[in-house]
């Protein structure tokens, strides 16, 4: 009989169909946390993060920010002398927090990935006037106006689309996102 | 022999797990769990269950839905009585408000939303065991 998993083992079992080692095999070498381009603004590096993991620390996890500033560039993964998928593993952590609401309150993470997977399953391409809302008055006004000056003028260079693009057969594709989300109308 | 039924729970979840087993414990069944979808497909194919339950929301997304297409494709596994039991629209209810589950991922399948009523839950289960029953007699 199987007993009641922990934390870590939980996350494991979210990462089963990962190709990566597993996060028992880190040997907290930092390799990861020195070669992240954003690791400045995380709380916890990866390497501390994969260290509380595996020491069940939940609720520490959780409340860090860490997973959601992850910017996905694969680094880590590649230079991981233990071949652990430390991005997937971000990636499992955003799941997990998001399906059990545990994440932090007032991160742009999760309204911004929301608004993404909408704007996409909706239109089938993303569409940033709409995205940016989400990010856009958590920055300082200098930072907003210059923002709001550069879209203009990517507008103005038709870099930026002005009205929301959409694909050719977009009932198709939404027929595609309810096979795999099996959530919405009946078809 | 032992006669009571026995219960394969295919859920990641951990608490939800322990919240179930005990109400069907409690009403004579033998239960057993797997927390994810290649141990519960293991466990499914080295021994015989009289019925699944099984969530959608696991691993990399809606695992729980490949898990019934696999089931669904091979022949010895098609029969079981499956009982989906979901969280989806609360964990990913964001992106279609409001909208039904698609039920019947399995010829023989019932979907249920989180959180579970005990007392139908265990009506849910009897049905599917008895319906199975039926089948086959």
């Amino acid at each position: 009989m199987v007993k009641k998993p922990t934390f870590s083992q939980e996350i494991a079992n979210m990462l089963y169909a990962s190709h990566g080692n597993p996060l028992s095999s880190c040997i907290q070498c930092g390799t990861c946390a020195g070669t992240c381009p954003v690791v400045h603004y995380m709380d916890h590096t990866p390497r501390k993060l994969i260290g509380l993991i595996n020491s069940d620390y939940k609720d520490e996890v959780l409340a860090s920010n860490t997973y959601w500033f992850c910017a996905s560039c694969y680094h880590c993964t590649v230079r991981c002398p233990s071949g652990i998928d430390i991005a997937e593993m971000m990636y499992a952590l955003k799941r997990y927090s998001m399906w059990k609401n545990r994440y932090r309150e007032g991160l742009i993470g999760p309204v911004f990935s929301e608004t993404f997977v909408k704007t996409i399953v909706k239109s089938g391409r993303s569409y940033e006037p709409v995205l940016a809302p989400t990010y856009l008055f958590s920055f300082g006004i200098r930072e907003f106006v210059q923002e709001a000056v550069t879209a203009t003028n990517m507008m103005i260079k038709g870099r930026l689309p002005v009205l929301p693009p959409r694909i050719k057969r977009l009932e198709n594709f939404k027929q595609m996102v309810g096979r795999i989300i099996p959530i919405g109308e009946v078809r | 022999m032992d006669s009571r039924k026995r219960l394969l729970i295919i859920d990641d979840d951990p608490d939800f797990v322990e919240g179930i087993k005990s109400i069907l414990e409690k009403a004579d069944y033998e239960v057993e769990a797997a927390y994810n979808p290649k141990d519960g497909f293991q466990a499914l194919q080295t021994r015989p269950y009289d019925l699944l339950l099984l969530d959608i929301m696991m691993g990399r997304g809606a695992e729980g839905v490949m898990l019934a297409r696999k089931i669904r494709k091979d022949p010895r596994l098609r029969d079981i009585p499956t009982l989906i039991i979901t969280g989806i629209r609360e964990q990913i209810a964001f992106l279609f408000p409001g909208q039904p589950v698609h039920p019947h991922f399995l010829p023989v399948d019932e979907l249920i939303e989180k959180p579970v009523e005990p007392k139908m839950l265990l009506e849910k289960v009897s049905t599917l065991l008895h319906l199975a029953e039926e089948r086959k007699a």
